[in-house]
C-alpha cells in the first residue's frame, strides 16, 4: 500500500513538473495567506460567518483556476480567520496574531465598528491593507490610507433611505432609533438623526443598549412612551434586532419599522417571527434573487446557496467583491508589496460582482476609500425580503 | 413621567426576575452542599435552552413536556459532571474555581461545534398580550414567570418535605454531622449538583422562546444570579427571591432614567452597598 502511494506521488510530481505554469493547479509553489476577522460567535456571528464565506468562495475560485498569478509567480491562497466576538480587545489580539504570527499583509473582512478601530491600531503602522464592512466614520480617513470599506455605510444610506420614507410615507413624522452602545451604534444613530433632522422629521428617541442584551422591555418602554410613528433598529445586529422587534410588538407597537444597517433579514425574521418582522424596510440589505440586483450578484447567490444551504446577505457579497478587487489590484501591481497594491487599488474602477465598483467618499471621510454602488431598499413581506426601490448615494450621483 | 409608566417599568423588571432567581437558587444550592462556586452554571442554563430548541422547536414536543425534559436532561448532566469532575473538589474552592472555569470554556466551545454559532430561534409557545389598567403584559412572559414560581415552590417543598431534600439541608448545615447520622454524602453531593443544574436547565428552557438560544447565552443569567445571591444572602431561598425582585425593580426603573450602560452598573452598585453594610446579604444567616 505504502509502495503504491510512493509511486503515485512520484508520478504526480513528474506530471506537475512537466505540465507548465498555465495548467490549473500546477506550479503553485507559493502561498499567499490572507486574513479574515469577524464575530464568529455571539449576537453578531452572522456577520462573521458571511465574511468568511464570501472570502472563501473567491479564494476557492482562484485556487481552482490555477492560483493567483502575480507577475511571474503563482500563489495558492490560504485563508486564516479568527473570531473576535465583536469585542475590541479580542479584535486587537486577533489582528496581532494575523500580522505578527501568521505574517499576513492583507486582511479582507471584518465587522463591527469598535473592532475595526482596534484592528487599525495594528494594520496601519504595519501597512497591512485592510478591508472591512464596519460602520464607523472614524474607520476611514486620511490618517488611515490602508483601510477600505467594502460595504455602503450609514453615511451613504441613511439620507437616501429617509428621503424615500418621506416621499412614499408622508404620514411618518416622528422616528425613534435604537442601536448598540458602541462606535458603530453611535455612528449609525448619528447618521440617522442627521438625516432625519435634515429632512424635517422629529427624532422621538435616540437610544442605545449594551451588546448582548436580551431583555429590551426596559428601554422599549421608554422609547414607546415617546410615541414614535416609526421605529428604526438602526445598527442592531440581526439577532438583537429580531428581539427588539418581537418585544416592541409585545409592548403594543404596530407602526412602520426600519433597519438602516440591516443586513441579514433571514436571522431577523427567524428571531422576531413573521408577524413582528412584517414590513421592516432596510436600505442596507439586498435580496440576491431580486430583479434590482445585477445578474452577477444573482449568480453569486445561487452558488452560495448551493454551497452553504443558506441565502447570502449583503456582507457575503461585499466581502466577495472586496476579495476580488484586492486580488485584481495585486495582479495589476504585479507585486504583493502593499504600497504598490495600494497605488493600483486607487487608480481605476474595478469590474466586480456589483458591476463597476467606484471608490469614493472623500467628501465625508477626507479620502476615497469607500466602495460605492447603488442602494436597494427592501421590505420584509411574509418573512421574505422583497426589494422595492433603488436609490443612489449622494457620492455616487456625483 | 406618568404613574402608568413607572408601574410598567417595575412590571418589566419583575417579569423575568423569577427565572434568574431559579438560576441563582441552583448556584446557591451547589455552593451550600459542595462548598464550591460553579462558574459553568450558565452553561447548564444554555444546555436547557438547546434541549428546548431541539425538542420543542424542531421535534414539536409539547412545551411543558419539553420543559420537564430540559430539567431532567440537564439534571442528569449535572450528576455526571459532579461524578466525573467535581466530586473530589468538595470544599476546595480555588481548585473548583479553576476547574469550573475550564468547564465553562469547554462547554461553550463544545456548543459552538455541536450546535453552531448563530442564534437559534424558538417559537413562542404563548402569544398575545393582556392589557390591565393601561399596563401591557406579555402572555408569554406571564406564563414564564408563573412557571418559574411553580418551580421555586416545588424546590422549597422538595427541600422541606422529602427525605433527599432534608439530607441536602443536613449536609449544607454540617456535612460531618450528617455523615455521622448515616447520610450518604457522596450521593447527596451528586444529587445536589444535579438539582442545582436542573434548575438552571429549567430556566434555560423557560427563556429559550423569549430570547432564542446561542452558545454564549449563559453569561448574562449567571452574572444576574451572582448579584441576586450576594444581595439576598448566600444559601437563602427567600433571600434569592428578594434579591431577584430588588434587582428586577432597580433595573426596570433605572432604564427610565439612565442609559443602558448605567443600568447595568446598578446591580453591581447594589452588591457593593450590601457587602459594605450587610456582608452576609439581606436575608443570609451569620
Amino acid at each position: 500500500m505504502r509502495i503504491r502511494g510512493g509511486i503515485a506521488a512520484v508520478v504526480m510530481m513528474a506530471l506537475a513538473a512537466t505540465a507548465g505554469t498555465t495548467t490549473p493547479g500546477a506550479a503553485q509553489d507559493k502561498t499567499l495567506t490572507i486574513g479574515v476577522l469577524g464575530p464568529l460567535s455571539g449576537g453578531a456571528a452572522s456577520y462573521g460567518v458571511e465574511l468568511v464565506r464570501g472570502a472563501e468562495m473567491r479564494a476557492d475560485e482562484i485556487n481552482k483556476g490555477g492560483g493567483l498569478k502575480v507577475g511571474s509567480d503563482v500563489y495558492r491562497i490560504k485563508l486564516v480567520s479568527y473570531d473576535h466576538k465583536a469585542l475590541a480587545a479580542d479584535a486587537a489580539t486577533a489582528a496581532n496574531k494575523l500580522v505578527f504570527q501568521d505574517k499576513v499583509k492583507y486582511i479582507i473582512g471584518n465587522a463591527v465598528g469598535a473592532t475595526c478601530n482596534a484592528v487599525q491600531t495594528v494594520t496601519e503602522p504595519e501597512k497591512v491593507l485592510f478591508s472591512f464592512v464596519c460602520w464607523g466614520t472614524s474607520n476611514l480617513g486620511p490618517d488611515k490610507p490602508h483601510s477600505f470599506r467594502a460595504m455602503l455605510s450609514q453615511w451613504e444610506v441613511a439620507e437616501p433611505f429617509y428621503r424615500w420614507v418621506k416621499e412614499k410615507h408622508p404620514q411618518i413624522k416622528r422616528v425613534a432609533a435604537i442601536s448598540p452602545n458602541d462606535t458603530s451604534g453611535k455612528d449609525t444613530n448619528t447618521a440617522v438623526v442627521k438625516a432625519l433632522k435634515g429632512l424635517g422629521f422629529e427624532v422621538a428617541a435616540d437610544e442605545y443598549y449594551e451588546r448582548g442584551t436580551k431583555d429590551f422591555y426596559p428601554v422599549l418602554t421608554k422609547i414607546l412612551a415617546a410615541k414614535p410613528d416609526m421605529l428604526d433598529v438602526a445598527a442592531a445586529p440581526p439577532g438583537e434586532a429580531g428581539l427588539i422587534l418581537k418585544q416592541a410588538r409585545e409592548l403594543g407597537f404596530k407602526g412602520p419599522k426600519g433597519w438602516t444597517a440591516g443586513v441579514n433579514p433571514v436571522t431577523l425574521v427567524a428571531i422576531a417571527g413573521k408577524e413582528a418582522a412584517e414590513g421592516v424596510w432596510s436600505p442596507a440589505n439586498i435580496n440576491v434573487k431580486s430583479d434590482f440586483v445585477s445578474a452577477t450578484v444573482r449568480r453569486f447567490g445561487e452558488e452560495y446557496e448551493k454551497r452553504y444551504k443558506e441565502v447570502p446577505g449583503v456582507i457575503a457579497v461585499a466581502n466577495y467583491a472586496a476579495f476580488d478587487v484586492f486580488t485584481k489590484a495585486m495582479q495589476d501591481a504585479r507585486s504583493l508589496d502593499t504600497d504598490r497594491v495600494l497605488a493600483a487599488l486607487t487608480q481605476k474602477p474595478f469590474d466586480t460582482v456589483w458591476g463597476r465598483l467606484v471608490l469614493g467618499g472623500k467628501e465625508t471621510y477626507g479620502i476615497d476609500r469607500q466602495f460605492l454602488y447603488p442602494v436597494v431598499i427592501s421590505e420584509i413581506r411574509d418573512g421574505k425580503v422583497v426589494d422595492i426601490a433603488q436609490v443612489l448615494p449622494a457620492a455616487l450621483k456625483k | 413621567m406618568s404613574i402608568d409608566l413607572l408601574v410598567q417599568a417595575l412590571l418589566n423588571g419583575f417579569g423575568l426576575a423569577m427565572v434568574y432567581v431559579l438560576v441563582a437558587l441552583g448556584l446557591t444550592l451547589i455552593f451550600s452542599i459542595l462548598e464550591i462556586i460553579n462558574f459553568a452554571h450558565g452553561e447548564f442554563y444554555m444546555l436547557g435552552g438547546y434541549v428546548t430548541y431541539y425538542a420543542y422547536a424542531l421535534f414539536g414536543l409539547n412545551y411543558f413536556a419539553t420543559l420537564g425534559l430540559a430539567i431532567l436532561t440537564v439534571g442528569v448532566a449535572g450528576v455526571v459532571a459532579e461524578r466525573l469532575i467535581f466530586h473530589d473538589l468538595r470544599g476546595k474552592a480555588l481548585n473548583a474555581f479553576i476547574v469550573s472555569l475550564g468547564l465553562l470554556w469547554v462547554m461553550q466551545a463544545g456548543a459552538q461545534l455541536a450546535f453552531g454559532v448563530l442564534d437559534k430561534p424558538v417559537p413562542s409557545a404563548f402569544s398575545g398580550i393582556v392589557r390591565v389598567l393601561g399596563l401591557v403584559i406579555s402572555v408569554e412572559r406571564l406564563v414564564v414567570t408563573l412557571s418559574a414560581i411553580v418551580l421555586i415552590i416545588a424546590l422549597y417543598l422538595f427541600l422541606r418535605l422529602s427525605r433527599p431534600g432534608r439530607a441536602m439541608r443536613a449536609v449544607a448545615q454540617d456535612a460531618d454531622a450528617a455523615a455521622l447520622q448515616g447520610v450518604n454524602i457522596e450521593a447527596v453531593s451528586a444529587l445536589g449538583f444535579g438539582v442545582g443544574c436542573a434548575l438552571a436547565g429549567g430556566a434555560g428552557g423557560l427563556l429559550a422562546p423569549v430570547f432564542a438560544v446561542s452558545p454564549a447565552m449563559g453569561a448574562l443569567p449567571v452574572v444576574k444570579a451572582f448579584i441576586i445571591i450576594i444581595v439576598g444572602g448566600m444559601g437563602s431561598l427567600p433571600g434569592a427571591v428578594l434579591g431577584g425582585l430588588l434587582l428586577g425593580g432597580v433595573e426596570g426603573l433605572g432604564a427610565l432614567f439612565m442609559g443602558s450602560a448605567a443600568v447595568n452598573i446598578l446591580g453591581f452598585l447594589m452588591v457593593i452597598a450590601v457587602l459594605l453594610v450587610r456582608p452576609r446579604g439581606i436575608v443570609g444567616g451569620a
